[in-house]
């Protein structure tokens, strides 16, 4: 039994669910309403109601139906006759919408001046619901706002649920923001006090501490605490904000910083070697990403979007290729001598940034910025989680997970493990240790190539900028140890953080001098880096 | 070679200085005259006596005792900026010329950390003092925990970029990225006279002399075979009861000095200083001079600055696209054929011997 009833009792509800929109749009008399604004000014204020009901919540077909009407009024192209009225600029019954003049002897309402500000509200109150064009209802938004105060509740709301475009409907909450602030009733404005502490911003705390000032916050204790009450909320939720914004940047840069130092912490555990043209393969593989867009943008248009992941095995396999020829013809002679093998780098980072000095040119490189790295989400005060700082984490993310598991999980990561730990026992035991060695080169040069090509959505691309990373780079190694994944991605963090954080308090130079200072200090301590393999001291 | 891997022959370096001394002498006796150097020849020979004074610090520690620093640009601006700082409060003293920076900045008057620097012993002892501290601070942490090899080369590097990033910054004082220009007077006399671009050339020879004499010395004492013991075995060297970390103190020290020295010697006669002295690439290029003379040779670090910068110095008029891939070829050059330098052409009986054989192509180097 209970159960028919329940049955019965959704039922019913859904039956009203459906029924809803008829009743109301069978709710909204037209005829009744042309009548009203054929009628007299007091007619005219209950239409204009109507109207305004309407704009916040009517129904689609009622919007659309209602939208000349206020226009016709002001502009004085309504004819009012005995069988209703006719919108005389498209000749139209206001009623039907069927095509038919005015008879006898029509009348063009006036509106008084009270009702003049009136309609002219409700004009743009409507237009900024249901016109068609972005610039339509941003005029209208526009006229809205010089009257704050006389914009009903939940027009705004209502707007800004149903605006498909993002910076109008940012623009729509700041209004209804603004009007529910400036509200006659005070227990709307404190409503929208509360309402603006939920989104805390800067923008929201200028305009909260403005409050202040306002009478009634000396006048009444209630508003006076919902003020303070939002600013305390707003505050904290601006400094949560910081953090989390902080915080953000610093794991983006740890990611860039993680990508180029994860190369060079291999190739140092493995030879010994410490790589000065790491920055120019991270420079270079920026430049293949380049050309990659280049390239879609004659032969394929369609898939321009998509030329960040389809650089991706180019720019790993272009920077690898030239780290493999780097290590054959160059380092493979020098592997007992790591000083000249720091100038033997050198000279090639020098050569390859005038290489492409001279090919590309100094300039900035211009590249087209895709769906998925553009833009953000906003989360609290003003931290906005972008996505192309999120492509950069992500992309580092992917890149240690696969590292690591080439490290420690193919025969390949076994051999540069055991060439890491003992060379002479490694090679005792028939591990080749010259291919091993260049096939790591290759592998940590590729591992530039992919950095360089995450951070070309954030940082500016030119020759010069491989120089940006690699002594923050350097550092990474130095302090995570040599060879270890774990202490390059402990390092990264840390550097990374440190920098970001110290950033806004001092500047971006004292964030270095003090990163510096701490890993010379950190040096002290465990000369070898964070997670040095245990052992003798070499 | 003797025993402890030195070179016995005493001929080219003695040569090397005499002809330095004689240079000096001569420019200083035909200054006036008609066989006078032009003032632009006069300037360059100047700023490459700097220079090889440069190239023999640098050589002192990484080719005597096997470090490389990659930094060592760090101790040539300090020299150059502090010297920078007498000749404008001393300009400012006697001519009344007020410095760009302080009219750039907007300041009325010098800041109180350049009191005094009028006085050119006060500059000088500074510049001995500060950089006595810094490099000693700096060596003494970095030797205690014994970061060596290519972790000391690449937080030298670290250290001269941080430093250069700082000298960029044009609240600190010190010329920001403009750096300090516009020097009138040094020592009660006009700058830019061709008597005054004489006078500072063959003071350089003369103190690129000096310390080349200096430093054979040292490296001929007992202290000097010490200096190739640390370099050539450290750990039996410990073993046997040295402390090396006081003898790597000392040299770090003196090195970093003879830099600054190079610094105040090199500022007056390019008539400015800014950050770009401070920039990684003029540090690894001191390194780069050292390479093609030779390491471990002070005549050959001498030859190498000269060399290297005398074609820079002709191809920045001729073609200075080119000089970065020249640079780079060259290094290559060295690196791969001739470990030591121009030292391995008397190998090949190109120039005559000058009595090193060729030493062991992994000479001091340990992997770290």
């Amino acid at each position: 039994m209970n159960l028919t009833r329940l049955t019965v009792v959704v039922a019913g509800l859904l039956a009203a669910l459906l029924a809803a929109p008829t009743a109301r749009a069978q709710g909204l008399d037209r005829a009744g309403l042309i009548a009203n604004l054929c009628g007299n000014a007091g007619a005219m204020g209950e239409a204009a109601a109507v109207l305004t009901g309407l704009a916040m919540s009517g129904d689609a077909a009622d919007r659309a139906f209602a939208v000349p009407l206020a226009r016709a009024v002001i502009d004085r192209k309504l004819a009012c006759d005995d069988a209703g009225a006719v919108l005389t600029e498209s000749g139209l019954d206001a009623v039907t919408r069927a095509p038919r003049a005015a008879a006898g002897e029509p009348r063009t309402p006036v509106l008084s001046l009270k009702n003049r500000a009136t309609y002219e509200q409700v004009d743009a109150a409507l237009a900024l619901r249901a016109a068609p064009e972005a610039a339509q209802r941003a005029a209208a938004l526009k006229t809205l706002e010089r009257r704050p105060a006389l914009i009903p509740e939940g027009l705004l709301d209502a707007a800004a649920a149903s605006e498909p475009d993002a910076g109008l409907k940012a623009d729509i909450e700041t209004l209804a923001q603004t009007a529910a602030l400036t509200a006659a009733d005070p227990a709307a404005r404190i409503r929208a006090l509360a309402r603006i502490a939920d989104n805390p911003s800067r923008r929201a705390l200028t305009q909260v501490s403005a409050l202040t000032a306002d009478p009634a916050y000396a006048a009444s204790p209630e508003f006076r605490a919902a003020v303070d009450e939002a600013t305390a909320r707003i505050g904290r939720g601006i400094a949560v904000g910081d953090v989390l914004a902080t915080a953000y940047n610093g794991l983006s840069f740890a990611s860039i910083l993680f990508m180029a130092a994860i190369g060079l912490a291999i190739i140092f555990g493995l030879m010994g070697v410490i790589n000065l043209a790491q920055g120019e393969l991270i420079m270079i593989g920026a430049y293949v990403t380049w050309l990659v867009q280049q390239g879609l943008r004659v032969v394929a248009p369609s898939l321009l979007d998509w030329y960040l992941v389809l650089a991706i095995p180019i720019a790993f396999v272009v920077t690898a290729a030239i780290g493999i020829a780097l290590e054959a013809s160059l380092l493979r002679h020098l592997y007992k001598r790591p000083l000249m093998s720091l100038l033997a780098t050198w000279a090639v980072s020098l050569f390859l940034m005038n290489l492409v000095r001279v090919v590309f040119g100094t300039q900035n490189l211009q590249f087209e910025t895709p769906f998925y790295v553009t833009g953000g989400v906003p989360v609290i005060g003003d931290f906005i989680f972008t996505w192309n700082r999120m492509f950069a984490i992500a992309f580092a993310v992917v890149t240690l997970a696969l590292t690591w598991g080439l490290v420690r999980r193919t025969p390949f990561g076994l051999n540069i493990r055991a060439v890491t730990q003992n060379r002479d026992m490694a090679a005792c035991i028939g591990i080749p240790t010259r291919r091993v060695d260049m096939m790591a080169f290759g592998l940590g040069s590729g591992l530039a190539g992919l950095a360089g090509l995450a951070l070309s959505p954030i940082y500016s691309v030119n020759p010069q900028m491989g120089q940006n990373f690699i002594i923050d780079a350097f550092m990474v190694v130095v302090l995570g140890g040599v060879g270890t994944i774990a202490g390059t991605v402990v390092a990264a963090l840390g550097i990374g953080q440190i920098n970001v954080l110290i950033e806004p308090l001092w500047g971006a130079v004292a964030a270095k001098v003090i990163v510096l200072l701490m890993i010379i200090a950190f040096l002290q301590w465990r000369p070898e880096g964070l997670f040095a393999v245990k052992g003798r001291r070499k | 070679m003797n025993r402890f891997g030195r070179i016995t022959h005493t001929a080219p370096i003695v040569h090397l200085i005499a002809l330095i001394v004689l240079a000096a002498l001569l420019m200083a006796g035909l200054a006036g005259t008609e066989f006078a150097l032009s003032r632009y020849l006069a300037n360059a020979i100047g700023q490459l006596a700097a220079f090889a004074v440069l190239a023999i610090s640098l050589d002192l520690i990484w080719g005597y005792l096997g470090i490389l620093s990659l930094g060592h640009g760090l101790f040539f601006a300090l020299g150059g900026y502090l010297m920078a700082m007498y000749l404008l409060k001393h300009s400012f003293e006697i001519t009344g010329t007020v410095p760009d920076f302080l009219q750039f900045m907007g300041w009325k008057e010098f800041p109180f950390y350049w009191d005094g620097f009028e006085f050119f012993p006060y500059a000088l002892a500074a510049a001995v003092v500060i950089t006595t501290l810094i490099s000693g601070l700096f060596g003494y942490v970095s030797f205690r925990s014994r970061v060596g090899g290519v972790y000391f080369a690449i937080i030298t590097q670290a250290l001269v970029y941080v430093a250069m990033l700082l000298m960029f910054r044009n609240d600190t004082g010190f010329g920001g990225n403009n750096g300090m220009t516009g020097f009138t007077v040094l020592f009660g006399w006009p700058m830019g006279t061709s008597g005054m671009i004489t006078a500072l050339a063959v003071a350089s020879l003369l103190v690129l002399a000096g310390v080349l004499a200096g430093c054979n010395w040292l490296v001929r004492s007992r202290f000097g075979a010490l200096m190739l013991a640390t370099r050539d075995d450290e750990t039996r060297l410990r073993t046997m009861g040295y402390e090396t970390l006081r003898l790597k103190l000392i040299v770090w020290c003196l090195s970093a000095l003879i830099a600054m020295l190079a610094g105040m010697l090199y500022v007056p006669q390019v008539g400015i200083i800014n950050p770009r002295v401070l920039s990684p690439e003029l540090s690894l290029e001191i390194a780069v001079w050292v390479a093609i003379g030779g390491r471990g040779h002070l005549v050959g670090a001498v030859i190498g600055a000269l060399l290297v910068n005398a074609v820079k110095f002709w191809l920045s008029f001729a073609a200075p696209e080119i000089w970065p891939f020249i640079l780079s070829g060259l290094i290559v050059l060295v690196v791969l054929v001739f470990p030591n330098g121009l030292m391995d052409l008397a190998k090949f009986k190109l120039v005559r011997p000058m009595g090193a054989k060729r030493l062991a192509a992994d000479m001091g180097e340990a992997r770290p």
